[in-house]
């Protein structure tokens, strides 16, 4: 079994980790939005797979970022799956996902503002005192800011600090928005509060043209980004689980396994010693 | 009045999201040029792809411009309520029924076929309900039987169940009575097709309890046909059912 390297787990695979156990992920991955308030088969398969494996949540439609009041009826349900499933962390996307009271089931950029900070800051409080735990936020991946009024790093920074919520480190999504914006992924990786990432995301993307990445989870990392995880999680003050996203074009297990093993490998060389804490 | 700090951030987001949903142009403030049509592909296709997946019959039904205007107009103009995109499509299926569509007078059986596809993933899917206790062993006919609580029973006026989506005429119109239900060890759902008459039965086990000895006395005046026939019949329905997993037992 891994020690810090888990995976995001699939109906495409589900065989795979109940039966041949060829991946050994250190825990799983799902979004809470697909797995909880069912029955019949996959309920069964997922409650197989949660006895053997931590499970950690990735939710969708929290829309920590826009206007909308938090949904309770949402975060009721939510509370009960993680108690029933014994989950450890809870992360969302710094991003919105519902705007006017409708539901967009896909992840849009919050304009870098000081009162969207103030928002997402009184959101994230009421999330987190209402299920007892830090909420993390991931720093998504972008293709256009919209009406800008701070830097990218000011505000993930200002969420964080005001807030007291962890950070999800995706370090493709820094790759992928360093190109799309023409900054340097290391700078920025420095300027992030890096005391506060308590998980990491690392996944493959697809260069569509000249100047721009589409954040797809559906190719095999590449090597750069690699490079970027390699160098990040040496500036960690501590280690953290680290989970590989693989959501389209789901490839045979050996090049799963082998990412899987890759990413273990880094972490390893690094963080021997230590012992995974969220 | 000038807009306060907190209009700019949300009035930006609400522009945007509508941009999203219809496609109809925008302009926002201090974007890169090129990068907002990549939000609406990606935001349509995620919608596009959700209900093809969930109504693969309806799809092949519509032309493919008659499709695209249902989902542009469905996502453009309905606030979409759940959080969990599986039961989206549901809302749907609510779309067209709650609205005048013109496709509606051209295909009289696309809200049955709508509901029997989303029944499909709905059975599929719902949460666990568990049986009342039971013993295993009984009578068919004379003792109290326990169905299995995870099911529907769905009337139709189309045949959506078993003919071709395009074949059906008015000349189908009829009453179709579909009983749809999760096998309890594999979670397969299972589809029957019951006559009018074990619709009836079938309801009135569930609701009153009786077992269908004593129901066939009130049957056979309903229906006007023999209570021995009645009863001759429903043996072998009812052997089907309980070899089904429909019928779970006994009280
Ligand atoms: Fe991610």
């Amino acid at each position: 079994m891994n020690q810090f390297a888990g995976i995001g787990f699939r109906k495409d695979f589900a065989n795979e980790f109940l039966e041949k156990k060829l991946l050994q992920p250190s825990f799983i991955e799902v979004a809470p939005e697909n797995w909880m308030g069912i029955g019949g088969y996959w309920k069964k398969i997922f409650k197989q797979v949660a006895e053997q494996y931590p499970v950690t949540l990735h939710g969708l439609s929290l829309s920590i970022g826009s206007a909308d009041e938090l949904d309770w009826n949402f975060l009721r349900q939510l509370k009960s799956f993680i108690k029933e499933y014994n989950v450890q962390v809870y992360s969302e996307h710094l991003s919105f996902s519902k705007c006017n009271n409708a539901h967009l089931y896909d992840l849009l950029p919050i304009p870098f503002r000081k009162e969207a900070v103030k928002h997402i800051v009184q959101k994230t409080k009421q999330v987190q005192d209402f299920l007892e735990m830090p909420l993390v936020l991931e720093v998504v991946s972008y293709y256009t800011a919209i009406a800008p009024e701070m830097q990218e790093h000011e505000f993930i920074n200002a969420i964080v600090d005001e807030s007291d919520c962890r950070l999800l480190l995706d370090v493709n999504n820094v790759y992928v928005n360093g190109f799309n914006h023409k900054y340097d992924a290391y700078e920025f990786i420095n300027k992030l509060r890096l005391d506060k990432v308590a998980y990491i995301h690392m996944a493959g993307h697809e260069q569509v043209s000249e100047d721009l990445i589409i954040d797809t989870h559906g190719q095999p990392i590449i090597d750069p980004v690699y490079d970027l995880f390699d160098y990040t999680i040496q500036q960690l003050p501590h280690t953290a689980p680290v989970l590989l996203e693989r959501d389209f074009n789901i490839p045979e297990m050996e090049e799963m396994l082998f990412e899987l093993n890759k990413l273990e490998n880094i972490c390893q060389k690094h963080w021997k010693h230590e012992t995974v804490s969220a | 009045m000038k807009q306060s700090a907190l209009d700019i951030a949300f009035d930006q987001e609400k522009k945007f999201a509508d941009y999203c949903r219809t496609g109809n142009f925008v302009r926002l403030k201090g974007t890169t040029p090129n990068r907002l049509p990549h939000y609406r592909k990606l935001v349509f296709n995620v919608i596009d792809d959700t209900l093809q997946t969930a109504y693969p019959l309806t799809f092949g039904l519509l032309t493919k411009s008659e499709w695209k205007e249902l989902v542009n107009d469905f996502f453009g103009t309905h606030n979409c309520q759940s959080y969990q995109v599986w039961k989206m499509p549901y809302e749907l299926y609510e779309y067209v029924l709650n609205n005048d569509l013109p496709i509606k007078e051209k295909y009289p059986q696309l809200l049955n076929l709508l509901l029997f596809e989303w029944m499909e993933i709905e059975v599929f899917m719902m949460e666990d309900i568990e049986a009342a206790s039971l013993k295993t062993s009984g009578e068919l006919i004379t003792d109290e039987l326990i169905l299995n609580p995870e099911h529907f029973l769905l009337a139709t006026e189309y045949p959506v169940h078993y003919k071709k989506a395009n074949e059906i005429t008015e000349a189908d119109k009829g009453i179709y009575y579909i009983l749809i239900f999760r096998e309890p060890q594999t979670g397969k759902v299972i589809f029957i097709e019951l006559s009018v008459l074990f619709a009836w039965l079938t309801e009135q086990i569930k609701t009153t309890g009786r077992s269908v000895y004593q129901l066939s006395k009130e049957a056979s005046e309903v229906f006007n046909i023999p209570r021995q026939q009645i009863l001759e019949n429903s043996q072998s329905f009812l052997n089907e059912l309980y070899n089904q997993q429909f019928i779970l037992g006994f009280k």
